[in-house]
């Protein structure tokens, strides 16, 4: 894939991380804007490219991974940024409910130990305003669901693209 | 030469497609089961410490695809669930019609016309929640979801299966 080829891709999925982060437009769009990033991008490319029609499957695939890696990499990169001035997220937040209500059970030596971890999170955060362990399960999350996102956007945008061609 | 009669390549050709079909069904029910439990486990399992210990990590995970209001979620067992109600009612519609499809091993058509027909009544309840035309509730948000996830994902399927498992034939 040629930079010319990547940059579609890194537009969308910037845009993409930059209204999963606005609380406003996350509260309409939700679980769309991936996939919807991911069919602009394709569109994107063949604006920018002119590739030929129809659009094969595993260019399309591979447009919407790409495009739920980039946003996944810049929604990660916004919410550590806000979290490194705010020293605080939902996850610290809902860390005392969850506490509370471990509190009543015994737990075992492995759930004791991700108390633990879970600790030094929160203590992290609110002193430095940022956890590797945190920043590393963000980074995951984002990657696996932006990813299987951006999949389903780009296969949804390839048959649509494809259709609209050929009835053209 | 071994030749195989006509009649019994096509009908073994038919078993194959339909096998590797009902198999691409299946784990696409299991994955969407999978999901649908994460955002549900909280209020499924309440007092199971497992389920307790992995709320804040699921919390994350769904907050990617959902605003995770509370007064636009679902409450039950004592937990929130993770997505609103509208998400669940898409996540709930799409796990239907995967349930549905494990017996209907029809081939299903791409009509982009049905999948905006189905966005309609979605897009008219956020509309109207948000001009305040009428108030936000969650049973017309839960409905609308299932009705535009259902035919997601049987849009989703369509396309898939017609694009990769009828080629792999």
């Amino acid at each position: 894939m040629n930079q010319n080829k990547l940059l579609p891709s890194l537009v969308c999925g910037f845009g993409a991380a930059v209204l999963t982060t606005v609380p406003g437009v996350k509260n309409f769009a939700c679980c769309l804007i991936v996939p919807t990033a991911a069919v602009i991008s394709i569109n994107l490319d063949h604006k920018i490219n002119r590739s030929e029609f129809p659009i094969k499957a595993g260019q399309a695939i591979l447009f919407g991974v790409m495009t739920g890696v980039f946003a996944a990499l810049f929604s990660t990169f916004f919410d550590l940024l806000i979290t490194y001035l705010t020293r605080t997220n939902d996850f610290i937040e809902a860390l005392p409910q969850t506490e509370d209500f471990i509190k009543q059970y015994k737990l075992d030596s492995l759930l004791s130990e991700t108390m633990i971890i879970f600790k030094q999170m929160s203590k992290d955060i609110n002193s430095y305003g940022f956890s590797i362990f945190y920043a590393f399960a963000m980074l995951v999350s984002n990657l696996c669901v932006n990813v299987i996102f951006g999949m389903i956007g780009g296969i949804t945008g390839m048959s649509f693209f494809n259709k609209r061609k050929t009835k053209i | 030469m071994h030749y195989i009669p006509l009649n019994n390549f096509f009908s073994q050709g038919i078993k194959k497609h339909l096998t590797r079909s009902l198999t691409f069904r299946l784990i696409l029910f299991i994955s969407l089961s999978c999901w649908c439990m994460g955002f549900l486990i909280g209020s499924i399992f309440p007092n199971s410490v497992y389920s307790i210990i992995s709320l804040p990590f699921l919390k994350i995970i769904y907050r990617i695809v959902c605003h995770q209001l509370i007064e636009k979620s679902f409450f039950y067992n004592g937990h929130y669930f993770m997505v609103c109600a509208r998400c669940t009612g898409i996540y709930t519609g799409a796990l239907i019609i995967s349930f549905i499809s494990l017996f209907a091993l029809h081939k299903l058509s791409e009509n982009i016309k049905m999948l905006s027909i189905a966005a309609i009544p979605m897009i008219i309840d956020v509309i109207s929640t948000s001009t305040g035309i009428y108030s936000y509730h969650k049973v017309f948000a839960l409905l609308t979801g299932i009705f535009f996830g259902s035919a997601v994902f049987a849009y989703i399927l369509a396309v898939i299966e017609n694009n990769f498992v009828d080629n792999s034939l």
